[in-house]
């Protein structure tokens, strides 16, 4: 299963050699000085010395950018969007950044939290572009985290003082049309409690290709509430990544809405770095069309007594596809580590996919690790009951999806921001029921 | 009134006959008791009536009122004012029981042409209705039916019955899976229902629950037909001979 063993080399296909002329056209309007452009120039060498991945990584064998990237869309030189905070019904100190540029930031920022954004940083310091951690990380996510790093033109870096309870959640949002590549960081204090929203979303068209990476470093004895929302119309494509490492008795709880329409990979690593640590993922993905939603992820538990959790919910309708991987690495020191994961679909037309690989290593003895993972079609006996109710078809069969990914939505603490993504969801379910009937 | 006319259905996808020329007739007002022994068609009946997907009817008519209920959806049914209380009500994980019982409440007043209710007199009403079920409306913040006991979703099943407010009630062996006491509750929850405009078919397959919701008429139905209709009386020589006589009499 190792993925750094030399992979052969594989002749350059048309979107590689398009994204290797991008970059070279935009490269000199990228921020930083010149130490930036020396590591940019070495990020898009190692890009292209690998290439995209494909299904002969093992942690890209569903999703085979090689085969499903054509084209490299244009970078838009100017920010060409316009996108209004308004996009989540939630309260939160919002930045915009349109195209990969920051557009509007808020004029106060909740107690304890300071923001810097990568642009202003790269001017100082060239070393601001670098990975703070690369371990454990496949060849295939090497050479997009490259491209990453090459392209990066914004995001922000998120600080909480240690202790602090933000009274607003700090929302990043995110419009792009063209290439964007955002580069975002969290670093919560010890003992803080915090949500940040991510919001990814097309501006015009369907050219995005984002690359986003967010690190994400919990303190000891911290909370942190991170809701990601990304949605992808068919062409788009969106790759995001989150590196987060989880401190002593910390909890990170991710949620990661995806309307995968277009394509969406979704990877994840995490590292628990101190005992009785906890993370709590729920994922709901929904795709039509010819969509493609993938999530992967490695949990490494190399503290002892740390938990971590995953729930995965898909719909998936037309000839959409959704992946779900999730590979638990329970080191030998990681004694009481208490792992489970659980992946369903929800399959609406018989011309769907789901592919589902959970992978537990464990060199530990004493733990207790579990996976499951379902696919079905919606329950006709269920139909039947509600519409013995009185409810009508389209209506049972609206209550019964809404409920199955309900499960996930549900794991959102808190209420306004559970709502809007219930709200998300349900606004791309009636879509969907619609086109149906 | 519900007329049943010369019934026959088979399963959808296997050729076996379930019910073979079954006629019957329940006036509104009047409870009617269907027994007999297992395999003998009772729950298909009962499904045929609701519309459930799965079973073919190939000759004879189902008319509520007059009117076929042959080419109604399931729902169309409900809003006509047919109920059916399962055997087995079904667990739906994932939707509160409040949410799906306003879902249907407000979805048959659309199609009967009542006023939907707001948030608080639904509430109201689910509150006065749980009382006399003696379920709580805490309960109903749970998912529908998932993890109640037995008891527990029967009562449930009458709770919709009454909410909803049927012309015509089926209860399918409503009585299996309840002790005595919740025998009690679910019965007195029936009869409250029991009513001039209201038809009800209780299918049972023991005389039991008849001591609890006595019926004015008793049918026996084997081999997919009725074979002997009688008083109320019918049900206690039942219990004394069995069905041994209708299990022969077809075969």
């Amino acid at each position: 299963m190792s993925t750094t063993a030399t992979l052969p080399t594989l002749k350059k296909t048309a979107a590689e050699l398009a994204l290797a002329e991008r970059f070279n056209a935009v490269l000199a309007s990228l921020p930083g000085g010149e130490g930036a452009r020396t590591a940019r120039r070495a990020a898009m060498a190692a890009f292209s010395s690998q290439g995209l991945p494909h299904r002969r990584i093992e942690e890209w064998k569903y999703t085979d950018l090689r085969s499903l990237i054509k084209t490299a869309a244009a970078m838009a030189a100017t920010p060409v969007g316009n996108a209004s905070s308004a996009e989540v019904a939630v309260e939160a100190a919002t930045f915009v950044f349109v195209d990969g540029k920051l557009t509007s930031a808020p004029a106060k920022l909740p107690t304890g939290v300071t923001v810097e954004t990568l642009a202003k940083s790269l001017a100082a310091k060239s070393d601001a572009l670098s990975l703070a951690r690369s371990k454990g990380i496949d060849a295939g996510a090497a050479s997009i985290l490259a491209l990453n790093t090459a392209f990066a033109s914004d995001g922000a870096s998120i600080r909480i003082a240690d202790a602090a309870r933000p009274e607003q959640p700090i929302h990043l949002l995110f419009v792009s049309t063209g290439i964007t590549s955002v580069r975002n960081r969290i670093a919560a204090g010890a003992r803080s409690e915090a949500t940040i929203i991510e919001t990814h979303l097309n501006a015009t068209g369907d050219t995005r290709q984002e690359i986003a990476l967010c690190e994400v470093a919990v303190g000891d004895d911290a909370v942190l509430h991170h809701v990601s929302r990304v949605e992808t119309a068919a062409g788009a494509v969106y790759l995001g990544h989150v590196i987060a490492e989880i401190g002593k008795a910390s909890i990170y709880r991710p949620f990661q809405l995806s309307i995968a329409d277009g394509l969406v990979r979704q990877q994840h690593w995490v590292t628990f770095n101190g005992e009785a640590g906890s993370f709590d993922f729920a994922a709901a993905t929904l795709a039509r069309g010819s969509g493609h939603g993938d999530t992967t992820m490695t949990i490494n538990h190399v503290a002892p007594g740390c938990t971590s959790r995953e729930l995965f919910k898909t719909v998936l309708d037309d000839h959409a596809r959704a992946i779900f991987q999730g590979k638990v690495i329970v080191d030998k020191d990681a004694q009481k580590t208490d792992g489970k994961q659980m992946a369903r679909a929800l399959m609406l037309s018989p011309d769907t996919e789901f592919d589902s690989k959970p992978e537990l290593e464990i060199y530990a003895d004493d733990v207790a690790c579990g996976h499951g993972s379902t696919c079905m079609e919606l329950d006709p006996d269920l139909v039947f009951y509600c519409r013995s109710r009185g409810i009508p078809e389209a209506e049972a069969r609206a209550l019964l999806i809404d409920s199955f990914i309900g499960e996930a939505i549900d794991k959102v603490e808190a209420p306004d921001l559970r709502r809007a993504m219930s709200g998300v969801a349900e606004a791309w379910l009636r879509q969907t029921r619609r086109s149906a009937s | 009134m519900l007329e049943i006319k010369d019934l026959h259905v088979k399963l959808a996808d296997e050729d076996r006959v379930i019910l073979d020329g079954l006629t019957l007739s329940v006036p509104k007002g009047e409870v009617h008791a269907i027994m007999g022994p297992n395999g003998s068609g009772k729950s298909t009946l009962a499904y045929v009536l609701a519309g459930r997907p799965g079973y073919e009817v190939t000759g004879g008519d189902i008319l509520w009122n007059g009117e076929s209920l042959l080419d109604m959806g399931p729902d169309e049914r409900a809003a006509a004012g047919v109920f059916l209380a399962f055997q087995y009500p079904m667990e739906i994980p994932g939707v509160a029981g409040i949410t799906f019982l306003r879902t249907a409440v407000n979805a048959v007043a659309k199609k009967r042409g009542t006023k939907e209710l707001t948030t608080p007199e639904f509430m109201k009403l689910i509150k006065a209705k749980g009382a006399e079920l003696n379920i709580d409306v805490e309960m109903l913040k749970r998912p529908v039916n998932v993890g109640f006991s037995g008891g527990e979703k029967k009562r449930s099943e009458i709770l919709q019955m009454a909410l909803l407010q049927p012309s015509l009630c089926v209860l399918d062996e409503t009585d299996s899976g309840l002790d005595i006491d919740a025998l009690k509750v679910v019965s007195d929850g029936v009869n409250a229902l029991r009513s001039k405009d209201r038809a009800m078919l209780v299918i049972t397959h023991y005389q039991r629950l008849l001591d609890y919701i006595v019926p004015d008429r008793v049918h026996v139905l084997a081999h997919g037909r009725i074979q002997k209709s009688g008083p109320k009386e019918l049900a206690l020589e039942l219990e004394k001979s069995g069905y041994a006589d209708f299990k022969n009499k077809a075969a």
